[in-house]
């Protein structure tokens, strides 16, 4: 290395030239995963896995325990789903991984890589095609079937923790079906604001029995969990617990009669990619095409694109394609209405 | 578990994703490797839980791979139900209201189970998992299938049962609604 080189890369650790993580895998000494059993997990874990996922099916919405393992990524990136993941997947399923919406993002890049190097499963990001899904903070916008399971992953398990941290008397109060608190905090967020103001990780009622925190999707998919046709299965690696949703089970957003559930307004908007006004829309920043001098607030401007961002590329291609164009018969209630929203974004309750 | 031919790996991937399946749908039916019981129990059993069964076949296989921890039917995590008048299913663990997930799973061994109205007790099921009401016929009398009723009485507390005949197997979890049992 020159003096040059050094004084230039000084701070910015040492540049790695290489094509890609795959080619800087490639040249890793070693056995690679040839010594990892079938999808990565020992069976003693799976087995571990398979009965907690079990008994959370058993009692909808109820957190059961079991015993996370370390996986090679950090705690609170996935390991919990990981874990439902490959206890789950087959050489005949096909898999797809969602982080916030994409599927090119590195986590879930490095997720569905894992799963096709150990359990040999076939990878899409077309979510009609999997059978398996795996996600992060959304639930796809094309309706999901009855063969279909969507692990979701969960970073806090309890939906109780706002109101109070202690997680012993929490586990009392869902013993008890005891939710008062978390009524009292409903409340106190409608005299302060007006209106409920949670803007992910909606407590839900489950069954009519287990408040369950549905993991930090929007307020737009958690309607989506109500009456479904496919099982989700929520899984936390850093807390250790397993908790379900069957299919056909109720999931109702807890709310008061006159400050009604709403999901998120997008007034006016539409994809600028696809010109969607039926999905749930981000605001990204970006230069401005009009120009606009370089320290003035001009030289950006926000637009809106879908966060579903396999969807929004068939909604490129065809800008009619309804969500649930892939059923027959059509015309499934899936989260917020597919025809288009009205001027207001609408009410969509 | 090659003792009781089942592959470790796929076969008890094929049980987990049929019991799944049973268990989110209470009231169908699944394919599974046989014998779908053996299978089940080589899926979810090791050290970690005990076992209450009187198959020798079991018991010796699992304690081959030291995964066997024995117990009765009152106290253990699974119970394998081969004959139903060999258990009280009413006395098995139901789990606590802190934790109803220590409720047992019982394993039934059965004739024949059938997604319809044809067999010996018909089930009517309703609840999380069925849309709207379904029928599951089970070869076994009325009897047994009251005494899994009362197992599962007291929800979020109770039992949750497998049933196997050959290669076939379902479910009824605990939180389904049972008529006619």
């Amino acid at each position: 290395m020159t003096e040059q080189t050094r004084e230039r890369t000084a701070g910015q650790g040492t540049p790695v030239a290489t094509d890609s993580v795959a080619a800087a895998l490639a040249d890793v000494e070693g056995d690679g995963l040839a010594g990892y059993n079938y999808a990565y997990l020992d069976e003693h874990t799976k087995r571990e896995v398979r009965r907690a996922t079990l008994k959370a099916v058993a009692v909808p919405g109820h957190q059961v325990p079991y015993a996370s393992r370390p996986m090679p990524l950090a705690r609170g990136w996935g390991t919990g789903g990981i874990q439902a993941s490959l206890s789950l997947l087959g050489p005949t399923d096909t898999f797809k991984v969602i982080d916030q919406g994409a599927d090119e993002s590195v986590n879930a890049a490095n997720i569905r890589r894992l799963a096709a190097d150990t359990a040999d499963v076939a990878t899409t990001t077309d979510t009609t095609e999997a059978d398996i899904i795996q996600s992060r903070h959304r639930i796809p916008e094309e309706v999901l079937t009855d063969e279909q399971r969507l692990v979701l992953q969960v970073p806090i398990t309890d939906p109780l923790r706002t109101v109070d941290p202690s997680d012993a008397a929490n586990r009392r109060r869902h013993a008890h079906g005891n939710y008062g608190k978390m009524w009292v905090h409903l409340y106190e967020s409608v005299v302060e604001y007006g209106e409920i103001d949670i803007a992910a990780r909606y407590p839900t009622m489950v069954a009519g029995r287990y408040l369950m925190d549905p993991s930090p999707i929007p307020r737009w998919d958690v309607p989506k969990l109500d009456d479904s046709k496919h099982l989700t299965i929520l899984a936390a690696g850093r807390e250790a617990r397993i908790y379900a949703v069957p299919p056909h089970t109720s999931v109702e957003p807890l709310a008061f009669e006159d400050r009604m559930f709403t999901v998120e307004r997008f007034p006016g908007q539409a994809c600028h990619a696809c010109g969607s006004t039926d999905t749930y829309l981000v605001a990204v920043s970006e230069d401005s095409e009009s120009g606009g001098t370089d320290d003035a607030e001009g030289a950006f401007e926000t637009r809106h694109v879908c966060n579903d961002a396999s969807f929004c590329a068939k909604r490129r291609e065809n800008p009619d394609l309804p969500k649930d164009h892939h059923l027959d018969p059509s015309g499934v209630d899936w989260g917020p209405a597919t025809p288009e929203a009205d001027e207001t974004g609408g009410d969509w309750v | 578990m090659r003792a009781l031919g089942i592959d470790p790996v796929h076969d008890t991937r094929r049980t987990f994703d049929a019991l799944l399946a049973a268990m989110s749908r209470p009231g169908t039916v699944h394919t599974a490797p046989s014998p779908a019981d053996h299978a089940v129990i080589a899926t979810l059993v090791d050290h970690e839980v005990t076992l209450a069964t009187a198959d020798g076949a079991l018991q010796d296989a699992l304690s081959g791979q030291g995964r066997f921890d024995p117990a009765g039917p009152a106290d253990a995590d699974v119970v394998h139900v081969r004959q139903h008048t060999d258990v009280d299913v009413r006395e098995c663990k139901r789990g606590s209201l802190v934790e109803p997930s220590e409720g047992a799973t019982l394993v039934y061994s059965v004739e024949s189970i059938t997604a319809d109205d044809a067999g010996a007790t018909t089930l009517g099921l309703s609840g999380p998992g069925v849309d709207g009401s379904t029928v599951l016929s089970v070869s076994l009398p009325g009897e047994a299938l009251s005494a899994l009723a009362d197992a599962q009485s007291g929800y979020p507390r109770g039992v949750d049962a497998v049933f196997a005949a050959g290669d076939r197997l379902a479910a009824v979890p605990r939180s389904a609604t049972v008529e006619g049992a």
